[in-house]
């Protein structure tokens, strides 16, 4: 209070005393606690006992006495009731002073500040580590979509060569079915491959002077394992190469046919086969069949259909099959249809099936030996279905006999 | 107790003392002094924790609070690193000033371990050094119970 007017200083005491809510402490040389004043209550203090060791009656002097280093001060120290003070301690002579003055008031307001100040630390912290994170998962999605980007590529160009491999493929098979012909009786034919190219195949040819093979097969499944079995039995049949084997009797063919064609030895594959033998001069038809869908013989005048069914598993599925032959005498004016399950098996644009029947009444009825005839069928059928392809292969050979 | 702000010193106090757990956060400002008598097996420990502000700024650190404390919990959030690197600092100063005292430093919020951001070889490398390291969550309770029992062997051994 030194310089001040004995009136300021004894106003400052007053001020300090009643608005710091001042307690002291004084302890001896021993930590005994001599005496105590002040607002004691305030700091949860009024019943410490005087005469007592100060560390037991103020646990939170431990540790700050014996005093090394006088004055020292502890600033804003929460007590026990919530109080907050700061701590003055000094010795004089033989006596340890411990001073509270109340400083909560100001302690909340320092924390209100402290804490928008640490909340708004936070925030930035946050926002820093989500920055980071966003930019890693952004970093890491720029990673993926180029390695998507990339096997799209790949994706494409696989996709592209496969596309020419089926379409040489198709051609192949193409090269390899008979050209049409019209003497001594018409025979044409459509085939159009699909997308994935199916097992379609067909044939006809003069197996000796009177005896002219017809045939169409269709491997199972699709792709270049079916295309290259067709191909495969296309070529003996074209070749007629089975030992031992007369040709002109479909029963005897199609059994040998299953014994060499098993799909335990081929992959799985099995195949289906109309085959007939035509003698013009007798207009005699000997056919059998191995699960295909019947030929098909048409008296145009009469717009009637006549369906040439014979019993007979699939070529490949079971060994030791029989296949019986059907015979017929053929009338004059008369087409015969030979065709795949793509011909017929086509989806509606209302997602209904066409039935078989459905598909006869197209081919019934006045035709001519026109070959937009068939032409004119297949548009048919791609119009019924909506789109610009067929799911299987579209395959049919008509005889006009 | 020691470390960064908001790293849950208080929070730790108040599971061990008070075992209970408050979501809201409010941040300490001078000194919260507690006490807990702790039975270990051979002997009563009267701990009197001081509850240090955290602070960011190592420097503004008031030593006076250390004076006369028999050792310290150096607490880390487990999932802001930063405040790993200022409790190894606050670990360099409080040896600096007043040499090696028994510690243990605890990588809280154990509960929020999806969004770890310090790694386990890490933490290996500070127990191969000697240091009592523990997970712990004031939240859960898990570890904090340990710390401090471990801490009240070791400054009374």
């Amino acid at each position: 209070m030194e310089g001040l007017p004995a009136s300021v200083a004894k106003r400052l005491q007053a001020v300090t005393y009643s608005e710091r809510a001042v307690a002291y402490l004084q302890v001896d040389k021993n930590l005994a606690l001599v005496s105590a004043g002040g607002d004691l209550q305030n700091y949860g203090l009024a019943t410490v006992g005087v005469g007592k060791p100060v560390l037991d009656e103020v646990f939170f002097l431990q540790g700050l006495l014996p005093l090394l280093e006088s004055p020292y001060y502890v600033p804003a120290v929460e007590l026990a009731g919530g109080r907050v003070a700061d701590l003055h301690l000094h010795s004089e002579g033989e006596w340890i002073w411990v001073m509270l003055l109340d400083v909560t008031t100001e302690r909340d307001a320092a924390r209100r500040v402290q804490q928008n100040a640490y909340k708004m630390t936070l925030l930035q912290e946050q926002e820093a580590l989500l920055n980071r994170r966003l930019e890693a998962a952004n970093a890491a999605l720029l990673v993926s979509q180029r390695e998507l980007q990339a096997s799209r590529e790949a994706l494409f160009r696989a996709h592209e060569k496969l596309q020419r491999e089926l379409t040489e493929a198709a051609s192949y098979v193409r090269s390899l079915l008979p050209a049409p012909m019209v003497d001594p009786f018409a025979a044409d034919w459509r085939f159009v491959p699909s997308a994935a190219l199916g097992g379609d195949a067909f044939g006809y040819h003069w197996i000796d002077a009177e005896h002219f093979a017809m045939y169409l097969l269709d491997v199972c499944g699709h792709g270049v394992g079916s295309c290259l079995l067709s191909i495969a039995v296309l070529h003996l049949l074209q070749a007629g190469a089975l030992r031992d084997v007369d040709f002109r009797d479909p029963s005897q063919l199609l059994a040998a046919l299953n014994d060499t064609y098993q799909m335990k030895s081929n992959d799985d594959l099995y195949f289906t086969l109309w085959y007939g033998v035509y003698q013009p001069v007798s207009r005699r038809l000997d056919y059998g069949c191995a699960g295909h869908p019947p030929a098909v013989l048409v008296n145009p005048d009469a717009g009637a259909v006549q369906l040439l069914k014979a019993k007979g598993l699939p070529i490949g599925m079971m060994p030791g099959v029989r296949y019986p032959s059907e015979t017929l005498t053929v009338p004059r004016q008369r087409y015969l249809y030979l065709l795949s399950d793509g011909a017929f098996e086509v989806e509606h644009a209302d997602g209904t099936m066409m039935t078989f029947d459905e598909f006869l009444a197209m081919i019934v009825g006045p035709a001519s030996s026109d070959s937009s005839d068939l032409d004119r069928l297949y548009q048919t059928l791609i119009a019924n279905r909506g789109s610009g392809a067929l799911e299987d292969d579209f395959s049919i050979v008509r005889f006009a006999l | 107790m020691l470390g960064g702000f908001s790293v849950g010193k208080t929070s730790l106090v108040k599971r061990y003392v008070e075992s209970i757990f408050s979501e809201s956060y409010l941040t300490t400002v001078g000194v919260k002094i507690d006490k807990k008598v702790e039975q270990l097996p051979d002997r009563v420990v009267s701990l009197v924790l001081w509850d240090l502000a955290g602070e960011d700024d190592i420097g503004s650190l008031r030593m006076s609070y250390l004076r006369g404390s028999a050792g310290y919990v150096l607490v880390a959030d487990g999932t802001r690193r930063s405040t790993l690197e200022v409790a190894l600092a606050l670990r360099e100063r409080v040896e600096a000033d007043y040499g090696a005292m028994p510690f243990v430093l605890l990588l809280n919020k154990s509960d929020l371990k999806e969004q770890w951001a310090i790694n386990d070889a890490e933490l290996e490398g500070f127990r191969q050094r000697g240091w009592w390291v523990r997970a712990s969550s004031a939240r859960t309770g898990e570890g904090v119970e340990d710390a401090f029992k471990d801490l009240a062997v070791r400054v009374t051994r």
